[in-house]
C-alpha cells in the first residue's frame, strides 16, 4: 500500500516537473502573458485612465470590477451557507439576548493588551483599506484585518462582549450593505447611460473629472468589499466558536 | 561603517536569542519552562533582528528610509506587545486545563529511568 502511494506520487510529481518545464523563463518579455496586448495595455495606460498608482488595485475594482463584485457575492454566500448549517436557535434567545453576562473575569493583563491593540489593528485596517490604491492592500485584506479586531475582542473576553458592538442583525446588515454599496456604483454608472460598472461615468455626480471619478469610485467599492468581508469573518468565528447558539464562545 | 557593524551584532545577537529560544522549546522538560523559552526567544530575538534592520536602513539617511525605520519600529512595539501577552495567555490556559508542574521528584524520576 505504502509503495503504490509512493509510486502515484513519484508519478504526479513528474507529470508536474515536466509542465514545469515548458513553462516561460521568468519574466521573459516575448512569453504570452507578456506580449498580449491587454497586459501592454495594463501596464503603460492604468496611470494615464484611472490615477491609480497601484495597477492591481485598477485592474481588480475597475478593469474586472464584475468579478471582484461577485467575489464578494462568493464570501457573503460562504457566510449565509455557514449560518444557515450552524446557526440553532432556541426558545430562550429572547431572554439571554438583551443581558451581557460574564462567567469569569477576563484575565488583566490579556484584557489590558487587547486594550491597546484593537484600536491600533482596526486603524491598520483603515489605512489598509483605503491605502489599496498606492500600496498592496484593498478591500479584501482590510477586511479581515478589521474582522480580526472584533473576533480579538472575542477572544481576550467572550462572545457577549463582542456582541455588544456588532450583534448578529448589525452583521448581517453590514454583509449585505456591502455588496449593496458595491452594485449601487455600477447602478449609478447604469442610470447615467454606461455600462454596469463603468465609473467614469460618475464624473457627473462626483465634483472630479472622469479619470478621478474612476479613482474614488474605486475607493467606494473598496469600503463595500470591507464591510462585506468584515462582517462575515466575525460571523464565520462567531457561529463556529459557539457551535451556532451565539451565547458563549471559548 | 559603524552601521554596519552594529547592525550585524543586532542581528547576530538576535540569531542568538532564537537559537535558545528553539533548543529551550525542544529540550525544556515542561509544558511551561517550554512556553517560557518560547516567549522569550520570540520576543528579545525578533526585537532585536528588527531593530538592527532599523539601523541598517538609517545608513542611508533620506526622510524615506526614515520612514521605512519608524514602520519597521512599529512592528518591534507590536511584537512586544503581543508576543508576552500571547505566551501568558497560553500559560494561563495550560493552568487552567491542568498542565503538571515539573519538579524535582520528576528530575530523580527521568534519571531513574534513564
Amino acid at each position: 500500500m505504502k509503495s503504490l502511494a509512493l509510486i502515484s506520487v513519484v508519478i504526479t510529481g513528474w507529470l508536474l516537473l515536466s509542465a514545469v518545464g515548458d513553462f516561460p523563463y521568468w519574466g521573459d518579455p516575448n512569453s504570452p502573458a507578456n506580449s498580449y496586448r491587454l497586459s501592454q495595455h495594463f501596464v503603460t495606460e492604468t496611470f494615464h485612465e484611472t490615477a491609480v498608482p497601484n495597477m492591481v488595485t485598477a485592474v481588480l475594482a475597475d478593469y474586472r470590477g464584475y468579478d471582484t463584485m461577485f467575489e464578494t457575492v462568493v464570501i457573503f454566500t460562504a457566510g449565509i451557507a455557514i449560518i444557515s448549517i450552524l446557526r440553532v436557535f432556541r426558545s430562550d434567545d429572547q431572554v439571554a439576548s438583551g443581558q451581557t453576562v460574564y462567567e469569569k473575569r477576563p484575565d488583566l493583563i490579556v484584557d489590558t493588551t487587547c486594550r491597546l491593540m484593537i484600536p491600533i489593528i482596526q486603524l491598520f485596517a483603515l489605512y489598509v483599506i483605503a491605502h489599496g490604491h498606492h500600496s498592496p492592500g484593498g478591500g479584501f485584506q482590510g477586511g479581515v484585518i478589521f474582522g480580526a479586531s472584533f473576533i480579538l475582542i472575542a477572544l481576550s473576553r467572550d462572545l457577549q462582549a463582542a456582541h455588544k458592538w456588532v450583534p448578529e442583525n448589525r452583521v448581517l446588515n453590514l454583509a449585505g450593505i456591502g455588496i449593496l454599496i458595491y452594485a449601487g456604483f455600477g447602478l449609478v454608472a447604469m442610470f447615467l447611460g454606461q455600462n454596469f460598472l463603468d465609473y467614469a461615468i460618475l464624473h457627473k455626480v462626483m465634483p472630479a473629472t472622469p479619470i478621478e471619478a474612476r479613482y474614488h469610485s474605486m475607493l467606494g467599492v473598496e469600503i463595500g468589499v470591507a464591510f462585506t468581508v468584515t462582517a462575515i469573518m466575525y460571523s464565520i468565528y462567531s457561529n463556529l466558536v459557539s457551535k451556532g447558539t451565539m451565547k458563549e464562545g471559548l | 561603517m559603524i552601521i554596519n557593524t552594529v547592525c550585524i551584532v543586532l542581528v547576530l545577537l538576535g540569531i542568538i536569542f532564537f537559537v535558545g529560544g528553539a533548543v529551550g522549546i525542544v529540550r525544556f522538560p515542561d509544558f511551561y519552562t517550554r512556553m517560557h523559552a518560547a516567549g522569550k526567544g520570540d520576543t528579545m530575538s525578533v526585537f532585536m533582528v528588527l531593530v538592527g534592520l532599523a539601523v541598517y536602513q538609517l545608513s542611508d539617511f533620506t526622510l524615506a528610509n526614515l520612514l521605512i525605520a519608524g514602520k519597521i519600529l512599529f512592528i518591534t512595539i507590536f511584537i512586544m506587545w503581543a508576543s508576552p501577552t500571547s505566551t501568558h495567555a497560553l500559560i494561563k490556559a495550560g493552568l487552567e486545563e491542568g498542565q503538571k508542574v515539573w519538579t524535582r521528584n520528576d528530575k530523580k524520576e527521568t534519571e531513574d529511568e534513564q
